[in-house]
This record gives C-alpha cells, structure tokens and sequence, in this order.
C-alpha cells in the first residue's frame, strides 16, 4: 500500500486542490441554479424574479469554475506536471506544444470539460438573449451541466459506486499504479516521462475537429431545452421563434465539425478515406441529420401552423441522440465496433441513468401534452412547399433511424444476448440505403423552394423547373461519360442527377432572388452545399481507384485479388497509373520517418519528365505504435492519395527489438538459411532459383594448386546455377574442403545477385550437399505503397464551404429585425 | 384513406426493412468450429494471435499475402490468411478480431482488428496494461 510517509520531491499539488475545489463548486452550483431556474419557472412563492437571479448566479459562478478547471489542466499539461495522471496519459515533453491543446480533449475527462465549457458560452449568451424564456430553458442548461459536472467528479461513494472520473488523480495515486515500485520513490517525478499523445491525434486537425464538434453538440441542447421549455410551459408555438436561429447555428457547427472530422481522416490516417461508417463517426452525423428535420418541420410549422408534433419530436430527438452518441462512445460497449471509441472508465451506469433521465423526461412531457397541441384539420396541397418539406424532412429521419440501427448492433447484442457484428461489406450495405435517401432528398430539395406554401400550380412549376431539368441532364449524361459509368452504376447516375438537379435549380431560385433585389438566399445557397457535399463524396467514392498495381507477386486467382498494394525496391523505377514511380529512400524528421517518392510523367510507357514528389510518411512511436500517414497530391479535378503499408528497413528493426538478435551479419547478409540437396534439388531464395547441378570432387591440378591443396585433402564442389530476377543465368561454385581434419569450406559470394554460398557438409551415402546460402539485406530496402486517385473530391470540400456561408446568411436573416418574412 | 396514412405505412415499412436488413447483412461473433462448419459464410471471430508460430509474411514474393495463427473463445487454433500487408507492431497484438471465411483448412480474413496492449512504456515510468484509443486499435481490411 501507499505509504504516507514519504515526502514526494517536486510534486506541485496545489493545483490539483485547486482545481478539484473548482470542480467540486461547478457541480454544486450547476445543481444551485437548475433547482432555482426551476423554482423560478414554477414561480415558486411568487418570487420567480428572485429564483431567476439565484439561478443566474448559480450559472455564473458554474461557468467560472470551468473555466477554472479548464485552465488549471492546461497550465498543468503546458508545464508537463507528471504527477497527475491525466498529464501523464495524454502528454509528454518530446511532443510538439502546438498540440498540447489536443492533449486536453484526447480523454474522456477533457472532452466532457469541453462539452461542458461550450453549454457554459452557450447558456451565458441565452441568459442575455432568452427573455422570458429564460427560467424554464436555463433549467435544462443547468441540469445538463450538472449531469456533465458529475463526469469529473471521481468521488466514490460506495466501493463499487465511483461517480465520474476526475481528471487531477494524481499518477502515484491512480487505480491502475497504486502497487508500482515508483510509488515507493520520492524522486519518482524527475524520472517518469509521459505516455504521449497518441500521434494520429498530433494533427492541426485534431486541434480544431473537437471544439468545433463539442459546439454543435452543445447548441443541439438549444432547441431541446426549447422544446421542453413550450411543453413544460404550455407555449406550444412560441418556442419555435427562439430556437429556430440556434437549430440553424447548430446544423452549421455540427456540421462543420464532423466534415473536419473527415479531413483528419483524410490526411492522418490511412484508411483511405474520409468517411468509413464508423459508430462513431455514424454517431455524430445522426443527431446533425435529425437536426436538419428538425429545423425544416420548425419553418413548415412557423408557415403554416401544421406538424407541431414533429417540430416537439426532432427537436428533441437530436439532443437525445448526441447523449445517446455519449453513451456509444464513452461507456465502452463500441468495444469491437469502432476503432475510435473511447476507453471505458466505467461510467456505463452513469451514461446510462443520464440518457435515461432525459428520455425519460421529454417523452413523459411530450405524452402528456401531445393531446393539447393546437390543430389544423386541413390536409396540405399535394403541390405545396410544406408537404414536400415534410416528406424531406421524414426521409431525413428514417436516413437518421437507418444509420442508428445499424451502429447500435453492440447495444442490441447487450440486450438481447446475440452475437450481431459489422459485415466486411458494411459500407455497401449503408450505401444502399443511404443512396436512395440522398437522391429523395435531393430531388426535394430542387423542386421545394420553386413550390409556394398552400398550393402550386404543377404546370407552371414544371415551367419553371425546366431550364435547372435540362441542365443538369445534360451535365449528368456529360460526368457519366467521363466517369464511365455503365449500367450497374445506373444508382450513381440517378443520384448525380438529382443532386445536380439541387445545385442547379437552387442556383436558379438564387439568381431570380438576387434579380429582384431579394437577399434572402441562405437556403437555396446552403441547399446547394449540401447537394456538392453529396456530388463529392459520390464521385470520389464511387470512382476512387487504386493505382499502386503490383507488378511483381504471384496470382492466387480471384478469390485473392492481390493487387492492391505496390512494392517499390529503392532506386526502381515503376509504372503506377499515369506515372511512373520511384523510390529514393527515407530521411527521419523527429519521430517522422518521410519516404521520398518520385513520380515522373509516362510517355510512351516509358517515364518522362518529373512530375511531382511525395513524402507518405511513418511516425515511428515505441510506446504507442507506429502510424502510417498518407500524403497527398492534390489537383483541381483529383487527388493522387498515397500511403506507405510496408517499410522494410522499419519493419526488420522491429523484428530485431522484438526477438532480441541481429539478423544479419556485419556485411549486411542475413542469417543464412541452411539445407540439404540433392543433384537436380531446388531453392528458392526470396529473389532468386537456384539448382544444383551436379556434386563432383575437385580434381583440376591448378586448381587445388590454387587452394593450397595438399594430395590427401578432400575438395568436393558444388555446381549451381541461379536464375537472376533479369532472366539471365548464373553459377555458383562453393566448395566443400576438408584440410587435414578440419573441414574448411571455401565460400562464393555473387556480388550481382547479393546471394553467398557456404558449401559446409556432405551426407556421402545420399550424395548430397549441406548448404547455407545468405541474401544481402541492404538491397532489399523496400517501401511497399497503396495509392488511391479520389476523383471530384474538392467538390465536397468547397460544398462544405458554401453550405457553412448559406446557413450563415440563414441565421444573419432569421436574427435580422428587417427580416419580417420567412420562406427560409 | 388520408395521404398522411399512405406515408405512415410507406415510412413503416422502410423501418422494417432496416431492421430486417440490419440483421440479415450483419455477420456473427463465432468460434472457428461454427464458421469452418458453414464454410463460405462470412462470420467474425475475436481471439488471440499465437506468438509461438511464426507470422508468415513474404513481401517480396507477395506483398499482399498475410498469415498467421489465431486461438479462439474455445482454444481452437487456425491459420488465418489475410488478403493485404502486414500491419505495423502486428508482433505486439494481443487480441485480434477477424471478419471472413473459412475456406479449407484456413480462414480468410477480409477485416482484422487489432488490439496491443501498450505494455511497452517507458522503463522508468510506470507501465500499464490500460486500453486507450486509437494507435492501439486499428482496424485493416482486405483488398477489395
């Protein structure tokens, strides 16, 4: 056990008092201001004024202390202070400090301090803009800030009961070292260093990807805690005003966070790719879907005083998903799903009961309120704008119940006992569904702002629709033919239309706009983001193709298609695609090892002119692992994306670390492999064939002369012959001498080859011949490499830019006094 | 009958076929006697790699041609081929998931994860055998 005896040298735990002082005071005052907020909604004793100002105050002094905490851990992690655990786990001094800010939100403790700091922002700004909405919506900011605040509190209640994990456990203290010797040193703090941050995590992506996702999270709580304010208050229509601008701030920051979600993962990591389906990824994308509904069934509803209901249903539903996403990441159940998921620090009871609650309260306030909704018994226009909205927004949610359904195959399998797991063809399965739903989507979002609310003549709608119809035909009929598509990729062409479709009809809704001086034209430029977002990953996706063929490699048929990844011996040069290539070897930057590869222009298949050069590269981390990061040619039209799967040089050296030898010898030859053959037996070296001929004594006079020979010496050789990878045929002569009583085998080493032979044995009853042959390693350096050509995807990037600019100017028009119309 | 009621049964009948093809394209966690009696139906097994026998990978003859023995749930021990490279500290895996099928006396694997138990810290510091995210879980999948 500890021993509290023993004075620790260099410890600084005053910070770790303080901050647990300020996590202590955050999660009482968060619970001080939920209970006045909530009296002040109840208008408790008369006093509500009073309860208010109680509440804000409990707010404030909450906010306070996160900020506390929230710089307490940073000075902790900038000053590499050891002693606590959550520094040592995520940090340490070799690492760049650039990204110690992603230090901080690489555990579960900093990321719900995040999530925590932004509701913090968020719930400040309501204060002040909120008016009477104030109490009630305050009351959920609050509640969830204490759910949030009880994540680091790390105090046990009962031995089996520890509620939250508290980022300031000190390292010596911590569960998992309590027993180490280390705990016994009083200078333990000036030998330890940190374990690092993971370093797929040290990545300028990885600085801004959270807070930027955290935030969406966060202001996904805004049309919750409205929603439940109007129920709760019976002010069914009235949330919708206040909550609309916030539901379109948190489709634009959520969104924006998972597609820098998906750059990371495109320039860090080598999965080829930016979106894979991951629970997790899937995970954050849901409660974004939702939203979007959400906000469309919200402007069907302010139109037209029709689908309230659903206005209550996806308003809340997307908060409940993000908390339902908190329990798929953080509570461990992911396990084998996901390569993302966070480690499980034992909070699946507590994940649990805070999904419950909220679950538990909006569907009981949804139920029995449901029955007092304000109606409106007419049935829409089958040409109007707000039915055609609703089918959208509905497909929007069965997309949202599709992705869920699949990612939740872990939790199901807890539940109902099965062994349910992700097929190899996953993405296929996803895609099948997701496909169709993107093309509704899309079709609707052409045709929807040309509808007007009511009802729309269908003749002059058609009329007006034609121009965007013909273009975008032709554009389709035009990128299919260049992106060969054939029959079976009939789904693809379907949504290439319909998506250019929305580009193009919403471009035409946006110059009609701007010609009559209109400037309310966020949603037709949001909407034509989002249908480039769908065109980029659609034609990247669909026509990324693998380059890096492997030329060399034996053909095991079409169940082991094994083409896919190249191997380039240093120095070769190589045809791959429109290039040749060739690698020139590997220069160490820090832990970066860079592999500089060449490519060249073909012409008339042989390589040309240089074209460009890549640099895919490892970052060699012992502790952790090596990580293979891709680099990237980027062109207007395409992108040439190349990683390295295989380095030799690292590979061997890992192999001597783990097996503890060297495996060559000092002129770089391997260990050399022995056997025995036979005339005519053969061996296969990793380059070469070789033969052996014939075994005959050594009889030529001048040549035993030449070895110093004397008559009763036994010299016996051995004829082989080595098939160069060239083609050509070469010989070999080792031979087998017993001087005296000493055996002394004369050896042969081809230079060209870099193969030696040692004739050292002889089994004369079978007359055959005990080899060693050694292969020259320093010539093998290899790099083996995949290669991918992503087609169209800056489509989706500036789609991502333009759909971030429309929603904006949404928001500016909705908050805008002057705005007094609303066809959003 | 009211249009809302047609789109109710439509928006139905898209769940239910969700759910139905949640289940029907999902593979199974099994053991290697289960998916070597249905040969050529995908299954997933999660086992550990045997370190006792020698990974097999050749890159020069094929750098796409991966194998290595795998212990199941049950101690059951099978070679299981893998259609790509080796991946980086395969050596240091511990638990491994593998997504495939038997065909033969060998189980193809289409997708393996992998998890190292970050065991190898500083010697001086203190070690751990805690999971943590990512570097230490990495998913791989086949050539298509």
């Amino acid at each position: 056990m500890h021993d509290n005896t023993i004075q620790y040298l260099g410890e600084q735990l005053i910070w770790g008092k303080l901050g647990n002082i300020a996590i202590f005071v955050a999660f009482a005052s968060a619970l001080l201001s939920a209970v006045s907020y909530f009296l002040a909604a109840v208008n408790y004793q008369n006093d509500s004024e009073r309860w208010r100002k109680t509440g804000r105050v409990g707010y404030w002094i909450n906010t306070a202390s996160v900020l506390s905490i929230f710089g307490i851990l940073l000075y902790l992690l900038f000053n590499h202070r050891f002693e606590y655990h959550y520094v040592w786990e995520h940090s340490n001094t070799e690492m760049r400090m650039k990204y110690i800010l992603s230090c901080l939100w690489e555990g579960q403790e900093g990321s719900f301090l995040l999530w925590t700091f932004w509701n913090a922002i968020l719930g400040n700004l309501l204060i002040l803009t909120a008016k009477n909405w104030e109490a009630p919506v305050m009351t959920m900011f609050a509640l969830v800030q204490v759910f949030l605040g009880s994540m680091v509190l790390g105090v046990e209640f009962a031995p089996d009961l520890v509620i939250g994990s508290n980022p300031f456990t000190l390292t010596r203290l911590h569960p998992d070292f309590v027993n180490m010797p280390f705990t016994q040193m009083p200078d333990y703090l000036s030998k330890i260093q940190g374990r690092g941050l993971n370093p797929l995590l040290q990545n300028y992506w990885m600085v801004i990807h959270p807070p930027t996702l955290f935030l969406g999270f966060a202001s996904t709580l805004v049309p919750f805690a409205f929603a439940i304010a109007g129920l709760w208050k019976r002010q069914y229509v009235e949330w919708l005003k206040p909550a609309l601008p916030w539901t379109f701030f948190g489709i634009m920051v959520l969104g924006t966070g998972i597609l820098m979600g998906g750059a990371w993962a495109y320039e860090a990591l080598s999965f080829g790719g930016f979106w894979a389906w991951d629970p997790v990824e899937n995970s954050s994308l849901v409660p974004w879907i939702v939203l979007v509904g959400a906000a469309h069934v919200m402007i069907i509803h302010k139109n037209k005083g029709i689908s309230l209901a659903w206005a209550f249903f996806l308003g809340i539903t997307s908060f409940l998903m993000v908390l339902y996403s908190t329990f798929l990441t953080r509570s461990g159940i992911l396990g084998d799903a996901s390569v993302h998921a966070f480690t499980d620090l034992g909070m699946m009871r507590q994940l649990v009961f805070y999904l419950g609650f909220f679950i538990v309260l909006a569907t009981v306030l949804f139920f029995t309120r449901v029955s007092k909704f304000p109606r409106h018994e007419v049935e829409e226009h089958l040409w109007s704008r707000e039915f055609w909205m609703f089918i959208g927004a509905l497909v929007l949610a069965l997309s949202a119940f599709h992705i869920s359904i699949f990612t939740s195959r872990p939790v199901i399998n807890k539940i109902l006992g099965t062994n349910w797991a992700a097929a190899s063809n996953e993405v296929q399965v996803y895609n099948m569904w997701q496909l169709p739903f993107a093309f509704i989507v899309t079709a609707i979002m052409g045709i929807g702002l040309f509808l007007k609310y009511k009802k729309t003549e269908p003749k002059a709608l058609f009329k007006k629709l034609t121009p965007a119809l013909l273009i975008s035909l032709a554009l389709t009929v035009l990128f299919s033919i260049l992106l060969k598509y054939g029959v079976k990729d009939i789904p693809y062409m379907l949504l290439m239309f319909s998506g250019l479709f929305a580009i193009t009809a919403n471009a035409n809704y946006t110059i009609n706009l701007l010609r009559n001086s209109n400037y309310k034209i966020g949603a037709s430029i949001a909407h034509i983001g989002f249908a480039m977002i769908l065109i980029g990953a659609l034609v990247s996706t669909s026509r990324s193709t693998v380059i890096s063929k492997n030329q060399s490699g034996v053909d095991l048929g079409k169940d082991f298609p094994n083409n896919e990844n190249i191997l380039l011996p240093k120095n070769d040069t190589l045809p791959m695609g429109d290039y040749f290539i060739s690698y020139r070897g590997d220069s160490t930057s820090g832990v970066n090892i860079y592999h500089k590869v060449d490519y060249y222009t073909a012409d008339n298949k042989r390589p040309g002119a240089k074209a460009f050069t890549l640099y895919p590269l490892i970052q060699t981390n012992p502790r952790m692992g090596n990580v293979s990061e891709p680099d990237t040619r980027h062109f207007l039209g395409k992108d040439i994306y190349t990683h390295v799967t295989y380095d030799s040089k690292l590979q061997e050296r890992e192999r001597e670390r783990v097996e503890g030898k060297k495996l060559t010898d000092g002129d770089g030859y391997s260990i050399p492999m022995e056997g025995t053959l036979g005339v005519g037996d053969t061996v296969f070296t990793s380059r070469n064939f070789i033969l052996l001929d014939s075994i005959i004594p050594l009889n030529n006079a001048a040549k035993r002369a030449e070895l110093d020979l004397a008559k009763e010496d036994i010299a016996i050789v051995a004829k082989l012959r080595i098939l160069g990878i060239d083609g050509r045929n070469y010989f070999a002569e080792p031979i087998f001498i017993v001087r005296g009583s000493f055996v002394e085998p004369k050896d042969v080493t081809l230079d060209k080859l870099g193969l030696k032979f040692s004739f050292y044995g002889i089994d004369t009853q079978n007359n055959k011949a005990k080899l060693k042959i050694a292969e020259r390693k320093d010539e093998t350096q290899f790099i083996i490499m995949k290669a991918i050509v992503f087609p169209g995807i800056n489509i989706l990037w500036v789609g991502c830019l333009i759909m971030v600019i429309g929603t904006l100017l949404a928001i500016f028009h909705r908050v805008s006094k002057k705005s007094m119309d609303i066809s959003a | 009958m009211k249009r809302i009621h047609i789109i109710l049964i439509v928006v139905i009948a898209v769940a239910i076929g969700v759910i139905i093809t949640s289940i029907t394209s999902a593979s199974t966690t099994v053991t290697f006697d289960k998916a070597f009696a249905n040969e050529g139906k995908e299954y997933q097994i999660k086992g550990v790699l045997d370190k006792a026998k020698a990974i097999e990978y050749d890159p020069i003859k094929n750098p796409n041609l991966f194998a290595f023995y795998v212990f199941d749930k049950k101690g059951e021990e099978r070679k299981v081929v893998f259609n790509g490279t080796k991946p980086e500290n395969f050596e240091h895996t511990d638990t491994i998931v593998v997504t495939g099928k038997a065909a033969g006396a060998e189980f193809v694997a289409s997708k393996i994860l992998t998890k190292c138990p970050s065991k190898y810290t500083n010697k001086t510091g203190p070690e751990t055998a805690q999971e943590g995210v990512e570097p230490k879980e990495k998913e791989f999948k086949a050539n298509q």
